[in-house]
């Protein structure tokens, strides 16, 4: 049988084209399917500067009817208790347009969650397995961090272990970690730098080295930070075939359980049909369980979309009693991990504070005027308030429940007539557990800094990390690919998503899902 | 592969020279081999050649091989290449010239070679097989080199390099006629000045050693010298600026307007080291290669005896520039109000990337690094696009090859970068943010860059591919010129065969 390609990815954010640079790099001959455009950043810039919402990090990015994100009105319904709804693009690159670049290593603990602390899943692979991958991920992205920090918070020397330095130092401690770290490390608070996807002193891989525009959300608006588009120019140039505005909505079945085929519709509702050896959905953690429950395939577990997680979120804002001055650098610096680790996994849900560092103006102003503040007191004010702001947001774990579901919407369809999203999600009752912990530690916080709270977030927050969607497991009862990342009914279907991770850990899952996704290819390469 | 058209200049001049085979072939008839002119002894100039420092020959050699730029045409192609392994192909019109092995391998590379082959090879472009050498290896400028530089060359090249068991494997494969090495024995007779580099006693030994490192290893006219009709460099106008493959190598005589006469010394040798001078100029294309890998390992000794010699150089101003390329400033702030105007947010508006608006365009693609106001960031780790030689000289070139190709070098001070904006911008685009540039930021006498402009650049269809493009024409009206040449030839190689020495 001729077939239009050996290897056909679905998606072309970080993971899809990762996994493709990687086939096509080995002389493989790949068709990337993008249900969105390609677009250029300084568009994205043009859009990002014009537009009236500063604060929606998907507003700068068309919202094309033929390819919606997320923030589309009514595409994605929630039936839970707890609104799911993450930034999802759809162009060229992915939602790695606006992530923030933390480029985090799982624990190895992570990974053996059931067996160490009795909850939730074990991964059918350990760190051991990933650590190789984790290196080349990092030299794909460019990440900058440091090597000799605890990461787990447990007064460990350097971990997890690496057999590889990061690709770049870190920026080093900007002034408000240096100030809140010498206050606060007497409480025993455990700070450490943020890994991030951009290079620091130096340009990386055609990027150029971060200028310090604290705007990685919504968009870096040089190309320092890490986005997937940066994979997809390099595998369109080592020979990688990019079809745009290619949005799949079936895969077929052919003879011996094989994936024969994808249809897609294009912009203008056509539909068209091409074959390959293997197939690799990379579609984002919602539209890839979507794509296999529309074709019924892969799901003779019944887990196709369950046992999503999310890093559900709380936070606090208050104005510490001397200026910090956040807003030097990335919009990410600097993490406290006393809690990413422990025993108390045991009971409750690990987590992590992050230190947000984005230019926090735009808050304070806004709060500012709604007190009714105006003219040359204002100004002073912003200046006094800025300089003092200090937001703190963590990261939750949470464990996979199968009632926490993504459908294909049983009757709503979209532009091409393609049914939209269904998401049902409760917090888990572990994560519920550390709320009061957390919030008691906002306040020890605060007073270490001498502040005046501004707003405690106890209501949960979406964190955008979808997991658990596409479960990876060694149970094909209960999972739904292996520890390849490969469908346990089709041999030569892979999924290259963060929905496969089944522990969700506390950290951003990008750098992991970019890690499996390179090891997915080269699995492939093997046999293709 | 990049192009090293500059060096490639000379090359296209074979064109020329077609009629020269005539001439080389007579010889050959003569001789029944190449001829094979053996070493000729000269007495040497020692202040030219520095010793001070180096405990060995071998230690002197491979300084040397730094200051000659070597490794910058004999590296291979990945990455990892073990150092000279050659491989690299500079690319001409006429096809890629593979730069070959020149590691001590005797299989693969230069290891049989003599030290009388090593300096025939690099001092007349002769190999020791007896073919002869495309100027792509700057054999003209070699050919002044000391006797006791080519002697530490020879000892760094044959004991402090690794052997590498392997040829390249690609070949030079150049169209016809330039596959016919020979031609080079006629362009040689006309432009192989191979006399060795004389100390002027009239200057201090620092603008001696800084003229024989202009002139010799550093080769810095093959670029910054325009050339004559048969793409010779022009003595008459050396170091007075031209373009090479794509980028224009500026005047680095010391006229105060059109060269670097408003740089001091100390400037020019921080200039050789890291790349650039904030507030003047920053090296990009084969100049930030220069420095990658070759100035920044000068010793400040010699950094500053060659920004001493410059100094002396005669200063020209060819064009009648009035104001120096370094000196302009932007007077008119652009406001917020005018940059981002309220445009629509349907999806097909904010996915329409075709806008030509340079203003638009500058804002969005360029702004965030080199500031709304061409200010570039306060310690110029992004440069100010006022008061830059990029934007300010005569033409354009540089700043469309540059958001073409974008910059990466590495020097002393860290790595500079700068993304390549051809894959985000097409040549109308491209020409428009040019335009604005220059328009706000740069010397408003540049005439406008044309779509068609970027789209040559974009082709690097620089000016020797546009002499490539007419040579049918200009070989065909070159049949007075086949009987003068060969007349030349006649007589040069007559007073060549009288001056040898009899052994």
């Amino acid at each position: 049988m001729e077939y239009d390609a050996d290897v056909i990815v679905i998606g072309s954010g970080a993971l899809g084209n990762n996994a493709a640079y990687e086939l096509a790099k080995q002389g493989k001959s790949v068709i990337i399917l993008e249900a969105g455009k390609s677009i250029p950043r300084w568009k994205i810039t043009e859009n990002f500067r014009t537009s009236p919402r500063k604060n929606n990090y998907n507003d700068p990015y068309p919202n094309a009817a033929t390819a919606p994100t997320s923030f589309a009105k009514d595409y994605i319904e929630n039936t839970g208790s707890f609104a799911y709804l993450p930034g999802m693009l759809k162009l060229v690159g992915g939602t790695t347009w606006h992530w923030a670049a933390c480029a985090w290593r799982y624990l190895p603990s992570d990974m053996k969650l059931k067996s160490l602390y009795g909850v939730g899943r074990d991964w059918p692979i350990s760190y051991d397995d990933l650590e190789p991958y984790y290196c080349r991920a990092e030299e794909a992205l460019g990440v900058s961090g440091r090597s000799d920090e605890d990461q787990s918070g447990q007064g460990r020397k350097h971990f997890p272990p690496r057999s590889k330095e990061y690709p770049m130092p870190s920026d080093g401690i900007n002034y408000m970690t240096s100030r809140m770290n010498d206050r606060l490390g007497k409480l025993g608070y455990r700070f450490v730098q943020e890994p991030s996807a951009r290079p620091t002193n130096q340009p990386y891989d055609g990027r150029p080295a971060c200028s310090g525009n604290n705007n990685c959300m919504p968009v870096c608006p040089i190309g320092s930070m890490y986005s997937g588009d940066v994979h997809a120019r390099h595998s369109v140039k080592a020979g990688a075939k990019l079809l745009t505005e290619a949005t799949a909505f079936k895969l077929e079945k052919g003879s011996g359980n094989k994936i024969e085929a994808v249809h897609y519709r294009t912009a203008k509702g056509e539909d068209k049909k091409l074959t390959a050896r293997y197939f690799i959905v990379a579609a984002h953690g919602f539209e890839t369980p979507k794509l296999l429950l529309m074709s019924d395939v892969a799901n003779s577990s019944d887990q196709v979309g369950r046992n999503i997680m999310d890093h559900n979120g709380l936070a606090i804002q208050f104005l510490a009693d001397e200026p910090l001055w956040a807003g030097r650098g990335t919009v990410e610096e600097a993490c406290i991990v006393n809690m990413r680790d422990g025993n108390h996994r045991r009971r409750y849900a690990a987590s992590k504070h992050n230190i947000g560092n984005a230019v926090p103006n735009m808050a304070v102003t806004e709060r500012l005027i709604a007190q009714g503040i105006f003219g040359k007191e204002l100004d002073e004010r912003i200046r006094h308030d800025a300089a003092r702001w200090v937001d703190i947001s963590s990261m939750l774990e949470t464990l996979p429940m199968p009632s926490n579901r993504v459908i294909p919407h049983p009757t709503k369809r979209d532009a091409l007539g393609l049914p939209t999203l269904s998401v049902h999600y409760d917090v888990p009752a572990y994560t519920e557990a550390a709320k009061d912990i957390i919030m008691r530690d906002y306040r020890r916080i605060a007073a270490g800094m001498n502040g005046s709270i501004v707003n405690e977030v106890s209501e949960w927050q979406n964190h955008d990390h979808i997991m658990g969607s596409v479960i990876m497991g060694k149970n094909p009862a209960d999972s739904v690919v292996n520890g390849e990342c490969r469908s346990f009914d089709h041999p030569n279907l892979f999924l290259a998503t963060t929905g496969v991770i089944p522990a969700a850990g506390v950290v951003n899952p990008t750098l992991t899902g970019v890690a499996l996704a390179i090891r997915t290819a080269d699995i492939i390469a093997r046999e293709v | 592969m990049r192009p090293f058209s500059h060096r490639l200049a000379s090359v296209a001049g074979l064109a020329f020279c077609v009629s020269l085979s005539a001439v080389a072939s007579a010889e050959n008839s003569q001789t029944s081999m190449p001829a094979n002119p053996p070493v000729v002894v000269q007495k040497n100039v020692a202040a030219a050649s520095a010793t001070k420092g180096f405990s060995s020959d071998l230690e002197r050699g491979a300084y040397l091989a730094k200051a000659g730029d070597c490794i910058a045409c004999h590296r291979g192609n990945a990455d990892n290449a073990p150092p000279y392994a050659g491989g690299y192909a500079i690319a001409s019109p006429m096809g890629s010239i593979i730069s070959p092995n020149i590691s001590p391998s005797k299989i693969a590379g230069i290891g049989t070679y003599s030290e009388q082959d090593f300096s025939r090879a690099l001092r007349k472009g002769i190999r020791k097989d007896g073919a002869y050498l495309y100027p792509a290896m700057p054999y003209t400028a070699y050919a002044g080199l000391s006797d006791q530089d080519v002697h530490a060359l020879y000892i760094y090249f044959m004991q402090g390099v690794a052997p590498v068991d392997e040829k390249p494997q690609a070949v030079t494969k150049l169209s016809f006629p330039f596959n016919l090495r020979l031609l080079m024995s006629g362009w040689n007779l006309l432009f192989l000045h191979d006399k060795p580099f004389k100390n002027n006693p009239k200057v201090s030994d620092e603008i001696n050693r800084g003229h024989y490192l202009v002139d010799t290893l550093a080769h810095c006219s093959t670029c910054h010298s325009p050339r004559n009709f048969f793409m010779a460099e022009s003595r008459r106008r050396y170091l007075t600026g031209t373009s090479v493959g794509g980028w224009y190598a500026p005047n680095i005589t010391p006229d105060e307007t059109e060269g670097i006469g408003s740089w001091s010394e100390e400037e020019i040798a921080r200039y050789l080291k890291t790349g650039h001078v904030n507030g003047k100029a920053q090296a990009a294309g084969s100049m930030a290669e220069a420095i990658e890998y070759s100035l920044r390992f000068l010793s400040d000794a010699d950094l500053r005896a060659m920004a001493a010699y410059l100094k002396t150089v005669a200063p020209q101003n060819l064009t009648g520039a009035k104001q120096s390329r370094f000196s302009f400033e932007n007077k008119t702030p652009a406001h917020l109000v005018d940059v981002e105007p309220v445009t629509s947010r349907t999806a097909m508006a904010m996915s329409d990337a075709g806008s030509v608006d340079g203003q638009l365009l500058y804002e969005n693609a360029c702004a965030s690094c080199h500031g709304r106001n061409g200010e570039g960031t306060a310690d110029h780790f992004y440069p100010s696009l006022t008061h830059n030689s990029a934007t300010g000289g005569l033409v354009a070139d540089n700043l469309v090859m540059t958001i073409l190709n974008g910059i990466e070098r590495k020097s002393n001070d860290g790595i500079a970068g700068m993304p390549s904006y051809a894959d985000e911008l097409n040549d109308s685009q491209i020409a428009a943010i040019a335009n604005y540039v220059i328009s706000r930021f740069g010397n408003k006498a540049i005439p406008p860059v044309s779509i068609q402009q970027v789209a040559d650049f974009r082709a690097n269809k620089s000016t020797p591919a546009l002499l490539m493009r007419m040579m049918p024409w200009l070989l065909s009206g070159a049949g007075f010129i086949f009987i003068v040449v060969m007349l030349i030839g006649f007589f040069r190689l007559k007073s060549l065969f009288k001056k040898r020495p009899s052994h």
